[in-house]
């Protein structure tokens, strides 16, 4: 029984977001109303990153949510996919160059699907929610390699402490 | 035999005033012996002995003690005056004037003064065990306290002498002796709570003074009754041997109304939770192992007589309502040692409400919660010390470091709590019997059964999460650190700790054997049927009561062996993450939940009243 | 016995049906039936993560302990035992919450022992009222008993109804696990093959409960199955229609209404 199989049969979606302006999250949760129904997948949308799978982030990343996007990105265990909903989370969309917008989230963490859009469609957003389990399946249960974090996870004696690597990032922008 | 009773009666008395003359050094080596001494006499004497025995003393004896009450009584009055208290002065007055009137109208004894049985036997093995161990702490704990050196060893000898005075308590016949040992206890808990002198002490030793002198006045009144009524002499024997007259429950009442008030049952509670403010191996000593346990004591011996009567009923309810009631009122308490104050008030109320039904299985519970309750409310205590002098903690809300800078104290009052609340552990069987024999009371008083059933059950789960609320405090920790480093506190307090853990564990599992040897041979004896031990493959039944025992053996590995063991396990190969705090890195200290009462308090008062009064009109009926 | 072994499965079956039920009354398509053991087996798929290591074992604890509750229950053992058990799972899992420094596993571990407070006094009740009944305390005796207790204790069964939700954490009495408000209290910090043992021990809490209902019926089997149907779509129906109550209102609610329920049954279950 392969357990790698049952993880695109129940992934749990953590939403995150990094300073848009919930239009994409008005969206995304529109896909668990009764019209798109995205709980026939399996899907549920828990708040806790320790138990999801899937990072929806919408927005792009601001000054002040860059740290607590990687600390949460830090604390969801692996295998995880992390899917950018929307043009700011992609590119900056809309605010890119902005004083306090640093551009799309992959400065920050890998990300796996790009949704594009700006007020990504329900159909949109579960189509990439899709192909990201595709993903997911081939992913392992290694720490990535986050694009920013300064910290490594320390190795004590027979376990990793991860409760720091969040602590410190290299900003992209000063 | 007589030799060594008397041995136990004298020697406290001995050492006692050995310590106030003896240096510091010598003290030590005094104290450790005679506990050892103490402790292994009335194990002997335990194991040795059967049936009954009767002694009296010479007729000065007489004389010394009339004496004695009397110079103790005007002690108490000059008290009242020092402190301007009209009211102990009132209760001195009253009781001096009860005594003279008595001592004029009493006719002679003929009775022997001394009565020694089984259940006095099981009382010493508490008292001089639990003092022992107790005494050798507050050796250490004594001289953290900023006294004099003098204070210090009149500390140790009131100590000393108090265990002489609970030895004669539990083997006098004589309602005189009694009276006179009783108002020693209360003597001495009235100088030991007011040791620290501020001025909170001064006015909680004064209402423990006025209160248990209530009590003493009922034994007097008792006593009177009984002359007046011509039952012969006042002892416990004449009064079991009478037990089928009519007006005998007016002696009884005012017995058990002693008894009530020394085991502060409301509304005479105020007191044992002003005594917190002692030293505590004062609480840990008077006011939860020995002292206190004088109240079951009095409706053990008198339960033969109560069994059945209107006054039991009365006890029944009365205690029912206490335990509730107690349990709730701990739920919004801050300072640790209140939480155990109330915590031994409702367990105080429990054991007196078994000895009043009176059934052999229920005595058997009254006996196996006395046991077990001095034994872990001291382990308990003395930690509570260890907490005030070593870490500097008197708050619950303060106790949210101590998972990783005591671990070890942590874990002991951990497995206290535990002790107290799970099975096997004898408190949980007490309970246990006795909410299986209140169906035997139900049904013949199906109403007060039921309500009693409902109140016992009710404040065990009130309780419980009472253990559990503090217990979370203890077991906060951050995950930076895994492993448990226990901490050193000196070796006087680690020593007397693992002698009580140990204690704890080896009743624990030789609770079998222990209901065999021990608490029905007492049983046995009390309410002079035999009352059995039978094991019929994994269930135990004791009389008609039935306890199974895989699933208690089961629910032992599950339970208080996780606790523990949650201590010391270690996940190896699993990453450690950092607690979810929506992203943020600050980190948050947080302390436990009160159930603030106070804007309950009417609405709990009201529903109170309106349960007790209910159950009196019911017991009555 | 096979039952008990069986326990989780049947939990699961439960769940998963009670996910579609919730989503059809939201007239939703819903997961498929064996969702929960999807569920199952992608959580042991996990990287083992924790906070650390007590946590994560009073968690494993909590669902051992409350197996072993269910289990004496299914065996006929003794009522006070049982729920005490139950008392005492509820209690580890409290006391895992408890040991880390999080502030929501912390208000959901206070949260969570108010409603212990709330639904304990009317299950002990019950417990009392079947021992005036039958004689004794025994699950066994009540399974077996040849009358229905329906018919002699419905006003217990209605508080038992009415305590039920708070047990099993559905609204409006959810507030120990408030989504939206605590995300998830007590099982906030575990995560992977440990939140597994969480997970599971919520279908086990349903068997549990259920059980308990099945109680009432006594040795009648057809009874005992439709009081079992009319509880689920009964707590269904109101999971689904009502919004949460602040703990006081739960607190309040339950020992007014539902103790008193409780109560006036067994003054006339003991008049009688």
């Amino acid at each position: 029984m392969k357990l790698a199989s049952y993880r695109k049969k129940s992934p749990w979606i953590l939403h995150y977001n990094a300073g848009g302006c919930n239009g994409c999250d008005i969206e995304i949760l529109a896909c668990l109303s009764p019209k798109y129904d995205i709980e026939r997948f399996g899907m549920i949308n828990t708040g806790n990153p320790k138990q999801s799978d899937i990072l929806l982030v919408t927005g792009p990343v601001t000054k002040r949510s860059r740290e607590r996007l990687v600390e949460i990105y830090a604390q969801i265990p692996e295998p995880k996919v992390v899917i950018a909903c929307g043009a700011c989370a992609s590119t900056g969309g809309v605010f890119r160059g902005m004083y306090n917008c640093e551009g799309g989230i992959d400065q920050y963490i890998p990300v796996d699907v790009y949704v594009c859009g700006c007020g990504t469609r329900p159909e949109q957003i579960i189509d990439g929610v899709v192909q990201a389990l595709a993903i997911l399946e081939t992913k392992t249960k290694e720490l990535e390699e986050s694009v920013r974090l300064n910290k490594e996870a320390l190795k004590e004696e027979s376990q990793l402490n991860r409760r720091n690597i969040a602590d410190e990032i290299k900003p992209a922008f000063i | 035999m007589y030799s060594l009773i008397t041995l136990l009666f004298v020697v406290p008395v001995l050492i006692s005033l050995l310590l106030l003359i003896v240096p510091r050094s010598l003290a030590k080596p005094l104290v450790i012996t005679t506990a050892l001494l103490l402790s292994a006499i009335s194990v002997y004497l335990f194991i040795d002995t059967e049936g009954v025995y009767y002694f009296g003393v010479p007729a000065y004896v007489n004389d010394i003690v009339t004496v004695a009450d009397i110079i103790l009584l005007v002690f108490f009055g000059w008290i009242a005056i020092k402190k301007r208290s009209w009211i102990v002065g009132l209760m001195s007055l009253l009781q001096l004037a009860g005594l003279l009137y008595l001592l004029n109208s009493m006719p002679a004894h003929h009775s022997l003064q001394f009565m020694v049985d089984k259940l006095s036997l099981f009382m010493f093995l508490l008292i001089n065990i639990i003092s022992g161990i107790i005494a050798v702490y507050s050796l250490r704990y004594i001289d953290e306290e900023h006294c004099s050196s003098f204070r210090k060893k009149y500390f140790l000898s009131t100590i000393f002498w108090f265990i002489a005075v609970m030895n004669l308590v539990v083997s006098s016949d004589n309602l005189e002796y009694f009276f006179l040992f009783f108002e020693l206890t209360t003597l001495a808990s009235f100088l030991l709570i007011g040791f620290r002198k501020d001025e909170v002490s001064v006015k909680n030793s004064l209402t423990a003074l006025w209160m248990n002198q209530i009590g003493g006045l009922a034994i007097l009144a008792a006593i009177f009754f009984i002359h007046h009524n011509d039952y012969g002499d006042a002892t416990f024997s004449n009064l079991l041997a009478n037990a089928k007259a009519e007006t005998i429950l007016l002696p009884l009442a005012l017995l058990s109304i002693a008894a009530l008030i020394k085991g502060a049952q409301m509304p005479f509670s105020k007191w044992l939770l002003g005594a917190m403010v002692a030293p505590t191996p004062v609480s840990a000593l008077l006011h939860s192992s020995t002292m206190v346990k004088i109240a079951p004591f009095i409706i053990l011996r008198l339960s033969p007589a109560l069994k059945d009567t209107p006054v039991a009923n009365v006890i029944i309810a009365l205690t029912g309502f206490v335990f509730i009631a107690a349990a709730i009122g701990a739920l919004s308490q801050d300072n640790f040692k209140r939480i155990l104050a109330h915590s031994t008030i409702a367990l105080l109320a429990l054991m007196i409400m078994m000895a009043a039904v009176g059934t052999p299985v229920t005595i058997v519970a009254s006996l196996i919660l006395v046991l077990f309750h001095g034994i872990s409310k001291s382990m308990l205590f003395l930690n509570a010390g260890i907490l005030e002098k070593v870490f500097h903690l008197k708050q619950s809300s303060d106790m949210d470091r101590l998972g990783e800078s005591g671990p070890f104290t942590a874990l002991v009052i951990t497995i206290g709590f535990m002790s107290l609340l799970l099975p096997p552990f004898g408190a949980f069987i007490g309970k246990w019997m006795s909410i299986e024999s209140l169906g035997a009371l139900a049904t013949d008083k199906k109403i007060l059964g039921a309500l009693i059933m409902v109140a016992v059950a009710g404040g065990g789960a009130v309780l419980s999460l009472l253990y559990f609320k503090v217990m979370g405090l203890l077991i906060a920790r951050t995950g930076n650190e895994d492993k448990i480093h226990f901490e050193k506190t000196g070796p006087f307090y680690t020593i007397t700790t693992y002698l009580l853990l140990g204690l704890l564990l080896v009743t624990v599992v030789g609770l079998p054997l222990l209901l065999n040897n021990y608490f029905t041979p007492v049983a046995t004896q009390i309410t002079g049927t035999t009352v059995a031990l039978v094991t019929e493959g994994w269930t135990m039944y004791l009389g008609a009561v039935k306890l199974p025992l895989l699933p208690m053996i089961i629910a032992f590995l599950l339970l208080p062996v996780t606790m523990v063991a949650a201590m010391f396990v270690r996940f190896k190969n699993v990453d450690r993450a950092k607690e979810y705090m929506c992203g943020e890195k600050v980190n948050y200290s947080f302390s436990s939940f009160y159930f603030s009462t106070d804007r309950a308090t009417p609405y709990f008062a009201t529903a109170g009243i309106l349960f007790f009064v209910a159950l009196i009109i019911v017991a009555l009926i | 016995m096979l039952l008990i072994l069986l326990a989780p499965v049947i939990g699961g079956l439960v769940y998963g049906f009670e996910r579609i039920i919730k989503a059809r009354m939201q007239r939703r398509i819903g997961p498929p039936l064996l969702q929960p053991f999807y569920d199952f087996f992608k959580l042991a798929d996990k990287r083992k993560m924790i906070v650390h290591s007590a946590h994560a074992f009073l968690g494993i604890m909590h669902f051992v302990s409350l197996w072993f509750a269910l289990g004496v229950l299914l065996l006929g053992g003794d009522l006070i035992l049982v729920i005490f058990l139950h008392l005492l799972s509820t209690a580890l899992l409290i006391l895992a919450a408890y040991s880390t420094r999080s502030i929501f596993s912390h208000l959901g571990a206070n949260r969570t022992a108010i409603s212990i407070l709330a639904y304990e006094p009317v299950l002990i009740i019950i417990a009392v009222s079947i021992f005036m009944l039958t004689g004794s305390f025994d699950a066994a005796a009540a399974f077996q008993s040849e009358q229905p207790l329906l018919f002699k204790m419905p006003l217990a069964f209605i508080a038992l109804l009415l305590v039920l939700p708070i047990k099993l954490k559905k609204s409006p009495f959810d507030v120990a696990e408030a989504h939206q408000e605590l995300t998830g209290g007590v099982e906030l910090e575990f995560s992977g093959i440990f939140y597994e043992a969480i997970y599971t021990a919520k279908w086990l809490d349903y068997v549990f409960c259920y059980a308990l209902v099945y109680l009432f019926a006594g040795n009648d089997v057809l009874l005992g199955a439709g009081l079992i149907v009319f509880t689920f779509f009964y707590l269904n129906a109101l999971d689904n229609s009502t919004a949460r109550v602040s703990y006081k209102q739960m607190l309040r609610f339950s020992l007014t209404v539902s103790f008193s329920l409780a109560f006036i049954n067994l003054l006339i279950n003991s008049l009688t």
